[in-house]
């Protein structure tokens, strides 16, 4: 089967491209690093099979963070037959740097040229028969949101031609530059890298390249070499020189006088003052607007399970065949009651914000507080999702550079309420305490990320390097997109979290069947009910809570006896409500968030922040208790 | 004079960058490099980050960064 792979910068469309070719399975956002691993899929050209690739974005083949590392390890070790590049029409400048660098792998190559729309908004004509002349390969302008340009694109793939051969640098340079892979092609037999391009990269100063060079024999080589080029900034010059070149050639710029939409949008959500206050007013918005919509929608979804229950109550006479039955029933309901009301719309409108262009502004606007914490503004991508679940926030802290930086972010992302905490905190403090506690909790919660943030910024070894992020133009994302982005988050919970909800839901109704919880509840007694004053028959709940936080607040009701939720007033009283929300707030993450703090920064990571999360819920819902009792 | 220092909505240009070997090769994909023309176009407050113009996009840097740009006014 034929393999092609797609490759462009960061937000130059090649998600949604993706999409448009191989049916709606890859992640598009207006974020730079959105596609943070590759997907997979297939489509027919002419009646054949072809798999397409689609990489996360990169600026070059040189990394600067682990997203741009998977892109260059997938490229060199899988078996790609056609590469294509995607190129951001209105910053060709910059595009054609990859260009170039992709060219020197040898493999056939097509060029995407897409956006042409927002050059020409730019004031920039672009003349595509040029260009592909000068580049010397084939060139296709698309418009990827829409889908022009996809059969022309298709077939031209089929016909990729390897780029015709030419000098990006001068006389000098190429010499030196032949000599150097020469020498290693005599002395490193094992490497993924064309050497070509590894010696280009070692001139440069790209460290794992300059290492794999100055272990072997050349290394005397490179170092006069990289005295005779200036460190290399003789090579980066000219191929600068010649993007700019290719521009120059290819484009006509007309100065438009009249001032982006971009700019007046940015004044005011970049303003020093009015920029955090709209900040803040949207954050407000949204969760006002999804949680006031969310309540009688989940109020709706609970009376219609609580109406199945009591159906079948009437309908199975076996009283053990009837707990299973309601358990599972009831599992269903946890799930719909989150998923629907809230998950959803809150999802849907992060995926807005994300195709829109605003996450990277409060990159900007936040980058100073985040530094308090030893993170930076590109922090606020995991913070932001983690509001709707733990797993993809975990999952985007790859696009962060320093381990630290990591290792702090997944931490505090982790003890950012999800949307199944959010449940508890709306079930609880909202529906028995009032929403001003519910906005209190929020603002709490903020405040122990920032001291927490500053603790491990203390505690942890090593530097955070600084920020560089690319501004992206606002876009207007299609429903289509958002809708489709939506499902794909909201894909994990149906597939992982129901199951895991109705399972756990039967469980527990077979646990207290057999009074299996006074034994789960016994061990717990001491923390919960002598420590933080909670009734011991909680124990089961957070153990179920770890597997799916979901499960929390049906649990709790169960658990204790109750037959709606409503009751639990009657046994617990204001101060150990709250103390249970704050616990369960900030306590270990969920099994699955485990699992992918696992996979980013390792068992020792996942280690230190399931205990640290624990410590710090302990400590927290007991300071709550005192507190509140003594009001 | 480095970026630090430098006025918003005036242009500058990029006479060196010194500093982590990392952080300059990201500017130079981004298109920052000497000889090329820069302005800033905001500064965040409490010592925030720069939001600078290239030829033809904006990116932002953080402070520490653009402290480690040397650039000159274009008269």
């Amino acid at each position: 089967m034929t393999t092609i792979a797609l490759i462009g910068q960061p937000n130059c469309g090649k998600s949604t491209l993706f999409n448009q070719i191989a049916g709606y399975k890859s992640l598009a956002a207006n974020f730079p690093g959105a596609t943070v691993t590759y997907t997979k899929g297939t489509t027919y050209i002419d009646n054949e099979l072809v798999e397409v690739i689609d990489l996360p974005g990169t600026y070059s083949l040189s990394w600067y963070d682990d997203a741009e590392k998977e892109t260059v390890k997938a490229l060199f070790s899988m078996d790609i037959d056609v590469i294509v590049n995607i190129i951001d029409a209105s910053m060709l400048i910059r595009s054609v740097e990859l260009t170039i660098e992709l060219m020197s792998l040898e493999k056939p190559m097509v060029v995407a040229l897409n956006m042409m729309d927002e050059a020409s908004k730019k004031g920039i004509e672009i003349d595509v028969q040029k260009l592909e002349d000068i580049l010397g390969i084939k060139v296709v302008p698309i418009v990827a949101k829409k889908g022009k340009g996809i059969k022309e694109l298709l077939a031209s793939i089929k016909q990729a031609k390897k780029p015709r051969k030419r000098c990006v640098y001068k006389k000098e340079a190429e010499e030196k530059i032949t000599d150097l892979s020469k020498c290693m092609a005599e002395n490193l037999k094992d490497t993924q890298w064309p050497l070509k391009l590894l010696s280009i990269k070692a001139i440069e100063g790209f460290e794992p390249c300059e290492k794999a060079v100055m272990e072997t024999s050349c290394a005397e080589m490179l170092t006069k070499i990289k005295k005779d080029l200036d460190d290399g900034m003789v090579i980066i010059n000219q191929r600068h020189a010649l993007c700019m070149n290719i521009f120059e050639q290819s484009s006509q710029v007309k100065k438009t006088r009249k001032k982006s939409v971009e700019s007046y949008f940015d004044d005011i959500l970049m303003h020093p003052i009015f920029g955090y206050i709209a900040m803040i007013a949207i954050f407000a918005g949204i969760f006002y607007t999804v949680f006031q919509g969310g309540v009688p929608i989940e109020n709706l979804v609970m009376g219609l399970f609580g109406d199945i229950d009591s159906y079948l109550s009437l309908v199975i006479h076996n009283q053990l065949a009837f707990l299973i039955a309601k358990g599972a029933v009831d599992g269903i309901g946890a799930a719909t009651g989150i998923a629907l009301p809230y998950l959803l719309p809150f999802l849907f409108i992060i995926s807005f914000l994300e195709d829109v262009g605003y996450l990277p502004r409060i990159a900007y606007l936040m980058d100073s507080t985040m530094h308090k914490m030893g993170i930076h503004g590109t922090s606020v991508i995991p913070f932001v999702a983690g509001y709707g679940c733990s797993v993809p926030a975990i999952m985007a802290t790859r696009i962060l550079k320093s381990k630290k930086e990591k290792y702090i972010t997944a931490f505090l992302a982790s003890i950012v309420p999800c949307s199944a905490r959010t449940t508890v905190i709306m079930g609880l403090a909202g529906y028995f305490l009032g929403y001003w506690y519910v906005i209190g909790l929020y603002a709490f919660n903020l405040l122990v990320v920032l001291i927490s943030g500053m603790i491990l910024k203390k505690l942890l070894p090593g530097i955070s390097p600084e920020m560089i992020i690319d501004i992206p133009p606002y876009r207007l994302p299609s429903i289509k997109t958002l809708l489709l982005k939506t499902w794909q988050k909201v894909k994990d919970f149906v597939y992982l979290a129901v199951p895991m909800l109705i399972i756990g839901s039967v469980i527990l109704t077979l646990i207290s069947y057999y009074h299996l919880d006074i034994y789960i509840n016994d061990i717990f007694k001491p923390i919960l009910h002598d420590f933080l004053g909670l009734p011991s028959a909680l124990g089961v709940v957070l153990i179920f809570g770890i597997l799916k936080k979901e499960l929390t607040l049906i649990m709790l009701y169960q658990a204790l006896g109750l037959s709606s939720i409503a009751m639990v007033s009657s046994v617990m009283t204001h101060t150990q409500m709250l103390t249970f929300t704050v616990f369960v707030i900030f306590y270990i993450p969920c099994v699955a968030t485990i699992a992918a703090i696992n996979r980013e920064i390792g068992i020792k990571g996942s280690v230190f922040i399931t205990v640290g999360t624990t410590v710090l819920a302990l400590v927290i819902a007991y300071m709550t208790k005192i507190i509140f009792l003594a009001l | 004079m480095r970026l630090t220092e430098a006025e918003t909505n005036k242009t500058y240009r990029v006479v060196a960058i010194e500093g982590g070997c990392h952080a300059k090769d990201r500017l130079i994909k981004l298109g920052l490099l000497p000889g090329v023309e820069i302005q800033v176009k905001r500064k965040a407050p409490l010592r925030g980050p720069f939001m600078v113009t290239l030829n033809d996009s904006d990116i932002v840097i953080g402070r520490g960064i653009a402290s480690k740009i040397e650039v000159r006014p274009v008269v």
